[in-house]
């Protein structure tokens, strides 16, 4: 077989080597990212214990756009379908500050959590998902 | 729609390529462990090209794994006996000189009617023709006839013939194919002029040559888009 064949099958296998890679640490990075800004939320929810303040409104600002971000690089490895639930929530929350419905709007930012564990386990490289 | 398009092509020139790589014995004579390759393939292909929601990665990491997993195998198989047998099987002789062996049969899950199919298909009607029919790991059936009912060649004959010699293509559809030209160390007006020569017609042009081809000893064949084909000797040719 002729050199450049070899050369070929090199590059595949280090093309894949990067997708998967690549894959993995962006999956993880940004859904600890929008975790992390959840509990943070959580946390400001807490201690003023209403919705209405300009902390909350620019956290969640923050998460939406650091999830659409997110999102947009995400559809070019994952199915969009799968990933379609966090920004759903997003925008229930957005609603829920202007209700003030503080209940819901926790139970949104649980869901949103929730999701993050889910696509975490579904996404990365672990024998549950290769089985 | 223009993303399905454009998903389309992507996939399409992806298909090509990993047929490109995994070489032309992919198109004729499958093994086994190609032909699985070919029909995952194919289904791969169509998936990322109508589902606009999946990713096309989702559609080309799959075939490329496959392009890597196939070449691993051949490597493997092209330095295993064992392995090449393991993952290809191996020639089995169907037929003997004792007559159909029936056990092979079984093995191979024919029926007599499978056997004499492949048998019509290689040009003998008669199996009290045939010496050894041999299904090959491709799934191909190869026959040696019988002594008598081999075609008799010149050799057998004893007929003293000239060495044939493989033609090659100097102008084809107007143009001409000028790797073929150096390799037959012509320059392009000669060319032009065996073409001329040869129609008796000065005012002849190039697009309207539908074929020129030569051999190493000179045999040529010239025909017109427009016209009826000529054989007729030219000079020897050089390099080939």
């Amino acid at each position: 077989m002729k050199i450049f064949h070899y050369i070929n099958f090199i590059l595949i296998f280090l093309l894949l080597i990067g997708i998967c890679v690549i894959e993995d640490v962006m999956v993880s990075d940004s859904l600890y990212q929008i975790q992390k800004q959840c509990f943070m939320i959580e946390r400001i929810v807490n201690e003023k214990e209403n919705l209405k303040n300009m902390d909350l409104v620019l956290a969640v600002d923050n998460l939406e756009y650091k999830w659409f971000e997110d999102e947009s690089k995400m559809c070019y490895l994952v199915n969009h379908k799968s990933i379609q639930e966090i920004g759903q929530e997003i925008s229930k929350i957005k609603l829920y500050i202007a209700e003030d419905n503080i209940n819901d709007f926790l139970a949104s930012i649980d869901s949103i959590k929730f999701y993050c564990h889910g696509y975490l386990h579904f996404m990365g490289a672990s024998i549950h998902n290769v089985l | 729609m223009l993303t399905i398009i454009i998903r389309s092509i992507i996939i399409y020139l992806i298909v090509l390529l990993v047929f490109r790589l995994m070489g032309k014995r992919q198109l004729g004579q499958m093994q086994p462990f190609e032909l699985v390759l070919t029909l995952i393939i194919a289904d791969l292909a169509t998936i990322p090209m109508a589902e606009v929601a999946v990713p096309v990665l989702h559609g080309i990491v799959p075939l490329l794994t496959l392009v890597l997993l196939h070449f691993v195998l051949t490597l493997i198989s092209r330095n295993s006996q064992k392995f090449s047998k393991f993952i290809s099987g191996k020639p089995i002789i169907i037929i003997n000189p004792k007559g159909i062996d029936y056990s092979a049969l079984k093995k191979l899950n024919l029926s007599t009617d499978d056997l004499f199919e492949a048998l019509r298909g290689c040009g003998y009607f008669n199996i009290s023709q045939i010496q050894y029919a041999i299904m090959e790991t491709n799934g191909k059936v190869s026959v040696m006839p019988k002594a008598e009912f081999s075609p008799a060649t010149n050799g057998d004959l004893k007929n003293e013939v000239k060495e044939s010699y493989l033609p090659i293509v100097l102008v084809s559809e107007g143009k001409i194919i000028k790797e073929n030209i150096s390799l037959a160390g012509l320059s392009e007006e000669k060319v032009l002029n065996i073409i001329k020569e040869n129609l008796c017609k000065k005012d002849t042009k190039l697009k309207e040559v539908l074929l020129l081809t030569v051999d190493q000893t000179g045999q040529a064949y010239l025909q017109l888009k427009e016209g009826e084909g000529k054989s007729f000797t030219t000079e020897r040719l050089v390099k080939i």
